[in-house]
């Protein structure tokens, strides 16, 4: 014989279970209050990943997700042998590589900075200094660099020399005043005088700046010549680097063996080349995010746990305090089952509401993080339908002891005097 | 029909091993008016809870309208105990968190009726033993005779063949223990087969049967005319 749960069973079981829970309010409540606590730990955790991934997404974007830079290896330098001195790339390699058309290259700029010192900037009597860069036309580009006023770089800047000038924020603050626009304005940089085409716009100076193709520079101090003015101006024959923007992020490795190939080819296997991509830093800080997320989570697990024990020991004893209402109902029909299926309701009833309470406190910690960090922080929604299931099945694992031993009972518990 | 035969049972307690019943063979047939007697300690509640398929035998055999109740699974007795018997304890055993006629309505929840269709019925058996106006009273805004016969109306809502009572008017004064009784003659001329435990010699006195124990033996069984 088979016994069928009647329709609406679930209904008036699940009404008696919010009676039960009344009945020791102080209890439920605090048991409630353990899943709470975990739940929005949970969902602060994910939400403070994700607003970390967009973080650091941004900051990168800044400087241009899919730029590769290729350099010389400096380790290579053989001391013995003179041949081997310079930056390793030419302005014959440039065009070359240019020439060549690689399909996992969109842009590519020479960067020449020669000896990395800053250079006096003149406007009238007013001074500042720039940390000067020789580019090409596709530099701003690659770096994701905006103008705030003016022009970038045209092919004819670069190859008939003009003597054409970018400069950064900090540049135009100390020579015109941050407010007026300096375009068309002749200034001095060193001996030269140029003719300002455009301001570039300000970028973060947050640490990720200093990583990147930035290479360390501050970003707003920056004073950008066409490469041929600046070899002419220093008389420095080489390239530095040479910077890149593949077509896509996958694409950034295949760009950089593409360059080195070429270069080594042209310069019959003389040098070894280095290479950077963005995506090295982007595969680096998600790494380290990964684990961030990880830990948090692990630390959140703890505090769910505790919340599950709260209500294993909740529902033990309940079920030892309603000893002879079990028996009772065993005597009126009731099967193991069915009050298997009445404990468990009432445990996961306890950990469900505080499933919801943990999920709002967490969106709301959320949002006030964002609020007080300015960050743009918002709840994982996906982490909002995990936390959902985890304290269900929290109610569920913890809610099992204790139900099936109330499912257990003998049915002879009802005749028992108190 | 209940047919106990060679029925044993102990109990333990720390290493020792207490009989409580000892060979109790007995027949009850259908529509029979049964009083249990006997002092505390002689197993006449361990008895009734075996007759109510509370309890489980050691050894000897229980066949309740001809089905072996030893070695029935938990869902089969669970059906047995829903639908076959009706139990009135003591205590009265009313759950206080809900109103009385949800009270009634346990057995029916667990005998896989229809939510409406438990309501009625539920209502039915309050009218037949006088509370249909007490229907949404908790238990606790009753009195012990109000409880009592509330009970009684969840203990008939199934129509069960058996009415099991352990001490019903125990916890009574003589007057409500009175108006509880008369409920269980008129139950008996209905034809239901009643078997209650108690100590009271008037109360045993609206039985037709009394059946007294004595350390785990029956002593006496007499059959009033």
């Amino acid at each position: 014989m088979k016994k069928k749960l009647s329709p609406g069973f679930l209904l008036d079981i699940f009404f008696e279970s919010l009676l039960a829970l009344r009945d020791n309010r102080l209890r439920t409540i605090l048991s409630i209050l353990g899943i709470t606590v975990g739940i929005a730990a949970v969902m602060t955790v994910g939400t403070v990943s994700k607003g970390g991934h967009f973080i650091i997404f941004s900051e990168l974007e800044t400087f241009g997700l899919k730029s590769v830079w290729v350099y010389r290896d400096q380790a290579d330098k053989d001391p013995h042998r003179a041949v081997r001195a310079g930056t390793g790339i030419e302005n014959a390699d440039y065009a070359a590589i240019r020439a060549a058309g690689c399909p996992a290259l969109r842009l590519l700029s020479p960067v020449v900075y020669g000896r990395r010192d800053k250079m006096l900037v003149r406007y009238g009597n007013k001074y500042g200094n720039g940390q000067i860069n020789g580019v090409g036309a596709d530099y701003l580009e690659i770096n994701n660099d905006t103008l705030m006023y003016g022009r970038s770089f045209r092919e004819e800047d670069i190859s008939r020399n003009r003597q054409v000038a970018i400069i950064g924020t900090d540049v135009q603050r100390d020579l015109f005043g941050p407010l007026s626009n300096p375009v068309g304005r002749d200034i001095r940089i060193g001996e030269r005088k140029f003719t300002v085409i455009g301001v570039l716009a300000a970028k973060s100076r947050d640490f990720l700046a200093s990583i990147g193709s930035s290479g360390g520079q501050d970003a707003n101090n920056r004073l950008l010549v066409p490469y041929t003015v600046f070899q002419q101006m220093t008389g420095f024959k080489d390239i530095n680097f040479l910077q890149a923007e593949a077509i896509s992020l996958p694409d950034a490795d295949t760009a950089v063996s593409q360059i080195i190939r070429i270069l080594k080819r042209h310069h019959s296997d003389r040098f070894t080349y280095k290479s950077g991509t963005m995506a090295q830093y982007i595969r680096t800080t998600e790494n380290i995010l990964k684990w961030v997320t990880f830990i948090g989570v692990v630390a959140a697990s703890v505090s769910l746990f505790v919340g599950g024990m709260g209500i294993m020991n909740i529902m033990s004893t309940s079920v030892l305090e309603r000893t002879r209402e079990i028996g009772l109902r065993k005597a009126l029909g009731a099967s193991r089952k069915e009050i298997l299926i009445q404990f468990l309701l009432e445990a996961i009833l306890i950990s469900f509401i505080g499933g919801i309470l943990g999920l709002i406190l967490g969106i709301l910690a959320g949002y006030s993080l964002a609020f007080f960090s300015h960050i743009p922080l918002e709840p994982s929604w996906p982490m909002v339908l995990v936390s959902m299931a985890v304290s269900i099945g929290v109610g569920l694992l913890s809610g099992y002891y204790p139900a099936h031993h109330a499912a257990g009972l003998k049915p002879v518990e009802a005749f028992r005097f108190e | 029909m209940i047919r106990l035969s060679n029925i044993c049972k102990s109990y333990r307690l720390g290493e020792v091993l207490l009989p409580v019943l000892k060979d109790i063979s007995l027949t009850i047939g259908a529509g029979e008016f049964v009083a249990i007697m006997g002092p505390s300690g002689s197993g006449k509640s361990t008895l009734l809870n075996i007759i109510g398929c509370l309890d489980s035998v050691e050894s000897g055999s229980y066949h309740l309208n001809g089905i072996p109740i030893d070695g029935a699974g938990d869902e089969e007795l669970a059906l047995i105990r829903g639908d076959k018997i009706g139990f009135i304890f003591q205590l009265f055993n009313l759950i206080p968190r809900i109103n009385a006629e949800r009270n009634v309505e346990l057995p029916l929840l667990y005998a896989g009726i229809a939510r409406h269709e438990r309501k009625r019925l539920a209502l039915a058996a309050l009218e037949s033993v006088g509370l249909g106006d007490r229907a949404l009273h908790s238990p606790m805004q009753l009195s012990g005779g109000q409880q009592q016969r509330v009970a009684i109306a969840r203990a008939l809502v199934n129509r069960p063949d058996i009415i099991i009572a352990d001490e019903p008017t125990g916890s009574l004064d003589s007057l409500a223990g009175r108006e509880i009784m008369e409920i269980f003659a008129k139950l008996h001329a209905e034809g239901k087969t009643i078997v209650i435990v108690t100590h009271e010699e008037d109360i045993a006195a609206f039985a037709r049967r009394v059946i007294r124990l004595r350390d785990g033996r029956i002593e006496r069984d007499d059959i009033r005319p």
